[in-house]
């Protein structure tokens, strides 16, 4: 802009009548050319030279339609939105990237701080100082323009794609927002860091702003359809300078109720446990999701059943998701840019499991510069390198992690657990090439576990998966996404505890899935989603097959399973009014299981039993066993009340074609997943959900309360002590009822503060009914119950204190209601042997669960440029020891009946970690 | 260590031996309505059958509540009718002639009790035996959690070979007797005055104590390739206890059950050994195949069956290479101040001594009386020693 200032001032001193050079007005008609078509015409109209690298205008059309402009002034305007800047040299122009030669000394001070010079580098300044610096220019504010003139029909709107890049990474800023405050009108970015808004042509002010980024201000000048590119520059501090926008990014982002996104840089400060940031523990802490309990990996949302819950990590399904039972996630937390949780309203695109959908992504890695950071706790490292391959178009990222934890099994007593070992490791790697309208990124995961305990068991399961998206942007207003799948599961198990019953079994899962999903936008006011996808499933459930020569066992094949999943989908969304928005879409899903594969049939009116077989189907390879199918409805209604608030209503309709085959308390590592089948149906539920969200802006508090209830139908629950490895027949071993559930969810969070963090309550319940017409087909006689992951009192709080920009106190408490038991509530005798006689099915409760966690995190010096960072962080887990249940179990002590209590951690765990990184704090 | 434990112990390796057991009193209703509860069977092989019927009692108090005065049919499915006579204390006994009893019949019972329940049974049919195939031992040290702390002691084992037409289900039940010594035969006491018996009574000096194992033994050999098992594991006897130190005898008996039978033991045995644990399956209300024919709705608990059993006796004297180490329970005390230090309460006061004379050493009871820990002091009839 200075330099602008001082070539007037030049003209002024030369006199506009003799220009010449860069100052000479000429005509300029150019339509849709080639930039170097563009230098070609200025030289031969006004003899300038024009200096530019080929790379960086090649992807540049030039639309220009001037009457009388200087050379320079058109070359600028031409350059507009690109990044390139032109300046005056030797009565030429020369084309640099983001800079302009400088070809004056600054001539007084403000300039010079303001000159983004590298010897300024070194003082990074405060939001504040910066302010006070330039405050009094805050009008000088740039201008993006949009379109060619005369590209627009009079008064129509423009389809204005916009896309917003991290400045400092080239990686785009997902879900940052944009806001026109003139018009109320604003976009969230997505995953890719685009937005389409539509504007009348004109000039508007708008803001653009995402946590951890400056807010900044441009003009819009709006001629008719284009598109532009921002780099928005990351805040060096993020805490205190930080102003907040809640109100309008939380009715931006959340239009759908039961939503939950996530960003890792939110939750920097959350206690870690072990060391590491566990983010499905921590999706724990918001309404409306438990935790099973400590050595558990799954999840319950909304009193749905942990294999309800679809985890997918850049389109993978990953089928165990956490490694170590659950003590730490499958997937290292450095590569994850956000997730978002699904549990109310579901789009569309997404079905196959009745609760919710998880869907994380990982980081494209950094465009500009390699880096590396990592992570060492006395458990695990890890290290994540990422950088380009093709500066700003074509980058990698890798991460590797790994535990080396058996050094600490050494010295514990039990002679079993000194003979065993414990280990895990993840890899993953990702490429991601990005030009302009096009995305193209492939990504590769492999996580590892291997349990061995002493020469009785070993146990190992991993994790694979690669996928293939492509994104692309026909227009402004049409985005389609392919992509391209597959994800293997696998375990296996040797149990060699009695020579004459040693097994080894193998277990395998293959995911394969192809889809396509389509984005128009079809006016300011209608967006409209449509898809297809299939999904070809592939289970060999595998051998259990006698181990060693002593063993007796016979081989029981368990038999494969193979099933289409094929869905069509469509979804509306219309903003009626402009507090009014209704999204209503319907998924038609078909299920088939498919052969090859020998099926019985049972006698009707009989139990399912080998006993009653009476006649035996056979089904060729890929030959259809049955065809289920019903369409899926979706609607959400988001009623806008004012400003600060909306309420949001939606219905819900979801299928699941996959089971976990678990008859334990909570999920054992070991558990099968199993399709529907000739005899297991899919289950079906119904959701109906209500919201109310509200921001108290003045407080900094975001609020929200909820209600919801779920209704299942064919939800499949285990026989009492069935068997999944004796016998291939699942049928044999489940019954399906129905289930029913409700509750309430509460939130309250503060964020951008000094204190910070949230808490959440959640009444839920959970209830279970097998009633079939015999007895056989019915479990608790038929009669109601609390299924085993019924909580209905949860709360969380979850806090963050910034003593100082570098050192943070925080502080997570949890508690729980207990979950359902099945009580001893008699006794008897059998030959004068007391015996217990059990209460109905989950009629009682263990004790509540509660727990404080602490953590302190010293980060190192918060210079804006060094080489690298690093950070301490003291992690307790546990503060109060408390032995929280895990379960109650009684046994008979010498004649009389004593109760135990059975805690997985009861005492205080704490861990140091260290972690760095190259950058500085606010780098990923 | 059972299959359901191994995840347990992952647990304990991951936590690094975090996780703890403690005691732990729930607060349970005591359950308002009362079952009833029969467990008997008529057995090919055994003498005399026998019946017991009794009342469920609250977990918090805990206690045997007999149904007696009942009026109890066995049936078989060929139209016979076996009377049980009352024997006392919820207990009901009947004889059996062995010709009824032969592979594939199946009986019934039917109980009317006193207050008007009648209680049936579904039939269950009898299947083969084979005769026990071997019982042993063998020495076996169980690390303990301390390096190096071992339990020193024995573990019993059968091994079974089934024939074709014997059942595939077995239940196994073990009785112990072991002979054991009070240490001192009585010779001198002193309530007051001293008295010296003479010759000194060894009557009490050694006993015999006889206990079912309270373990249930299940097998079945549906899912093994033979039928037959090597190594069936037993009960252990540790060497901290005296049972093996004078002589000890056990008796195996070998039920072959039916498939419900089996499915009710196996699912008792799993229900009254709990580890607690991880991934511990649920408890289960366990049913058997009784029925109350008043009240439907009513559970009535426990099972009747029909079995055949043989069984097989053996004797232990002196395991070599296995060191006692056990507890007599007789710990003897120096009388510093003389015989006035024994108070009248406490009368009378065991001494020590020989034909010649006592000593100031005083004897608890459990010294010189055997019967006092349990057992009894009449040989049993099967004692070879």
């Amino acid at each position: 802009m200075k330099s602008v200032l001082l070539f007037f001032l030049l003209i002024l001193f030369t006199g506009k009548g003799s220009a010449q050079g860069p100052e000479k007005f000429i005509a300029c008609h150019i339509h849709n050319a080639s930039f170097a078509t563009f230098a070609d015409y200025i030289k031969q109209q006004s003899g300038v030279v024009l200096y530019y690298q080929d790379a960086w205008t090649k992807n540049l059309f030039v639309n220009i339609d001037e009457e009388n402009i200087t050379v320079s002034d058109a070359v600028a305007k031409v350059l507009k939105g690109s990044g390139l800047e032109v300046s005056v040299w030797n009565n030429n122009l020369v084309v640099l990237r983001g800079e302009k030669l400088i070809d004056t000394l600054p001539s007084f001070e403000h300039k010079a701080i303001s000159v983004d010079s590298t010897a300024q580098k070194e003082k990074a300044l405060t939001a504040s100082e910066e302010r006070y610096i330039t405050g009094r220019m805050a009008d000088a504010i740039q201008t993006l323009r949009i379109g060619k003139p005369g590209g627009s029909r009079s008064n129509a709107k423009a389809k204005v794609l916009g896309r917003l890049l991290d400045e400092e990474t080239g990686e785009p800023v997902s879900y940052a927002n944009m806001y026109i405050a003139s018009i109320e009108t604003g976009a969230v970015a997505d995953a890719n860091g685009f937005f389409t808004v539509f504007l009348k042509p004109g000039s508007y002010n708008a803001i653009f702003e995402f946590l951890g980024y400056e807010s900044s201000k441009y003009q819009l000048e709006v001629l008719s359809d284009g598109s532009f590119t921002l780099n928005m520059k990351r805040a060096v501090i993020q805490m205190k300078e930080l102003v907040i926008h809640g109100d309008r990014q939380m009715s931006m982002q959340a239009k759908d109720p039961g939503i939950e996104k996530i960003l890792m840089k939110t939750i920097k400060n959350v206690p870690m446990m072990m060391g590491e940031r566990n983010i499905l523990n921590l999706s724990a802490l918001l309404p409306g999701i438990v935790n099973t309990g400590e050595g558990s990996a799954g999840l319950n949302v909304r009193g749905g059943g942990s294999d309800q819950n679809a985890f997918y990590l850049n389109k993978i399904p990953i089928y165990n998701t956490s490694h170590l039972f659950g003590f730490f996630p499958a997937f290292n937390s450095d590569i994850i840019k956000d997730f978002s949780i699904y549990k109310g309203y579901i789009p569309a695109q997404f079905g196959g499991r009745l609760s919710s959908v998880f869907d994380i992504n990982t980081r494209q890695g950094n465009l500009k510069h390699i880096t590396a950071h990592g992570g060492l706790s006395p458990i695990t490292g890890n290290i994540v390198v990422e950088g380009p391959i093709l500066k700003d178009t074509f980058s990698f990222i890798i991460s590797a992690r790994t535990s080396y934890s058996d050094w600490i099994l050494k010295d514990i007593k039990d002679p079993d657990i000194r003979a065993s070992s414990a280990k895990f490791s993840d890899f993953s790697g990702g490429l991601n090439y990005d030009v302009q309208k096009t995305q193209i990124s492939l990504f590769a995961y492999h996580s590892h576990d291997h349990f061995r305990l002493s020469n009785l068991n070993d146990y190992a399961y991993s994790n694979d998966g690669v996928s293939f998206i492509y994104n692309h942007r026909y227009s402004n207003s049409l985005h389609v996404e392919y992509a391209l799948i597959a994800s293997k599961y696998k375990f296996n198990t040797t149990d060699k505890q009695e020579p004459t019953r040693a097994y080894e079994h193998a277990y395998e899962l293959n995911h394969y899935e192809a889809k396509a999903d389509f984005k128009h936008i079809l006016t300011d006011k209608n967006a409209l989603d449509y898809g297809a996808g299939f999904v070809l499933y592939d289970l060999d459930r595998g051998d259990v097959k006698p181990f060693g020569t002593k063993s007796l066992r016979y081989l029981v094949p368990l038999g494969s399973d193979k099933g289409l999943e094929s869905a069509l989908y469509i979804s509306d969304s219309y903003d009626a009014l402009t507090w009014l928005t209704l999204t209503v879409g319907a998924r038609y899903a078909m299920f088939t299981p498919l052969g090859s594969k020998t099926v019985y049939t049972y006698t009707p009116g009989s139990p399912r039993d080998v006993r009653y077989i009476n006649d035996t189907l056979q089904f060729g390879n890929n030959k259809p066993i049955k065809w289920y199918s019903e369409p899926d409805l979706r609607a959400a209604v988001n009623i806008e009340t004012d400003a600060y608030g909306s309420i949001k209503l939606a219905f819900n309709q979801m299928h699941q074609n996959l089971f976990m085959l678990n008859n334990t308390i909570t999920i054992a590592p070991n558990a099968q997943w199993k399709l529907a089948d000739y005899h297991l149906k899919p289950s079906q539920s119904n959701q109906v959900s209500l919201g109310v969200f509200r921001t108290l802006s003045k407080i900094g508090l975001e609020t929200s309360l909820e209600f919801y209830y779920k209704h299942t139908v064919n939800y499949p629950e285990f026989k009492d002590g069935a068997d999944f490895l004796g016998s291939p027949l699942v049928e044999t071993a489940v019954l399906q009822g129905r289930q029913k559930a409700y509750g309430v969810e509460f939130f309250l969070k503060r964020s951008s503060r000094k204190l910070e963090g949230w808490l959440s309550y959640t009444y839920s319940k959970s209830l279970l009914k097998i009633d079939g017409e015999q007895p056989f087909d019915q479990i608790n006689k038929g009669e109601e119950y609390p299924a085993n992951f019924d909580i209905p009192h949860s709360f969380n709080l979850v806090l963050s204190y910034h003593l100082s920009r570098r050192l943070t106190f925080s502080s997570i408490v949890v508690y729980q209601t207990g979950k359902p038991i099945t009580y001893p509530v008699s006794v008897y005798y059998v030959d004068g042997v007391p015996v217990l006689d059990y209460s109905s099915r989950n009629a009682y409760r263990i004790p509540g669960y509660f727990r404080t966690d602490l953590s302190i995190t010293l980060e190192g010096n918060l210079k804006r440029y060094k080489l690298a960072h690093s950070s301490l962080s003291f992690n307790v887990y546990n503060v109060t020891g408390r032995e929280n249940p895990y379960s109650v179990y009684f046994k008979t002590v010498s004649g009389k009946i004593r109760g135990y209590l059975y805690s997985v951690i009861g005492v205080p765990i704490i861990t140091a970690t260290w972690n760095f990184k190259f950058g500085n704090y606010a780098a990923d | 260590m059972r299959r359901t434990d191994i995840f347990l112990y992952m647990m304990l390796v991951i936590v690094l031996g975090t996780s703890c057991i403690k005691n732990f009193e729930p607060d349970i209703l005591s359950s308002d309505a009362k079952k009833y509860v029969v467990n008997g069977q008529v057995s090919s092989g055994d003498s005399i059958q026998r019946l017991n019927v009794s009342l469920t009692s609250s977990i918090n108090e805990p206690e045997y509540i007999p149904v007696t005065g009942c009026e109890v049919n066995i049936y078989d499915n060929l139209g016979h009718q076996f009377e049980m006579t009352d024997a006392g204390k919820g207990d009901y006994t009947s004889i059996i002639d062995p010709v009824y009893f032969h592979p594939g019949v199946s009986f019934k019972v039917e109980i009317r009790t006193l207050a008007g329940d009648i209680l049936v049974s579904d039939y269950d049919s009898l299947t083969q035996v084979p005769p026990i195939d071997n019982v042993y031992y063998q020495r076996k040290d169980i690390e303990r959690s301390e390096p190096g702390d071992f339990l020193v002691g024995i573990q019993f084992y059968i091994d079974l070979k089934g024939t074709q037409t014997s059942s595939h289900y077995y239940r196994w039940e073990v009785f112990e007797t072991w002979e054991y010594h009070a240490e001192y035969p009585l010779e001198w006491y002193y309530d007051g005055t001293v008295h010296h018996v003479s010759p000194p009574d060894f009557s009490r000096k050694v006993c015999w104590s006889t206990r079912k194992l309270p373990n249930i033994f299940t097998l079945s050999t549906t899912n093994l390739s033979e039928n037959r098992y090597d190594k069936f594991p037993l009960h252990y006897v540790g060497n901290k206890s005296s049972r093996l130190a004078y002589g000890y005898s056990y008796l195996v008996k070998q039920y072959s059950i039916s498939e419900q039978a089996y499915n009710y033991w196996e699912q008792l045995r799993a229900n009254s050994n709990p580890e607690g644990g991880l991934y511990e399956k649920q408890p289960i209300s366990v049913k058997g195949n009784m029925h109350d024919l008043m009240h439907p709705e009513n559970d009535v608990l426990g099972y009747f069956g029909a079995t055949s059993v043989v069984s097989q006796r053996k004797f232990i004297k002196d395991v070599p290479d296995l060191v006692l180490d056990f507890n007599t329970f007789c710990f003897p005390v120096i009388l510093r101040r003389g015989l006035r230090e024994i108070a009248p309460s406490e009368y009378p006061g065991y001494l020590l001594g020989d034909e010649f004379g006592y000593s100031l050493v005083l004897l608890n009871a459990e010294c010189i009386n055997c019967l006092l820990l349990g057992g009894t002091n009449v040989k049993p009839s099967f004692w070879p020693f």
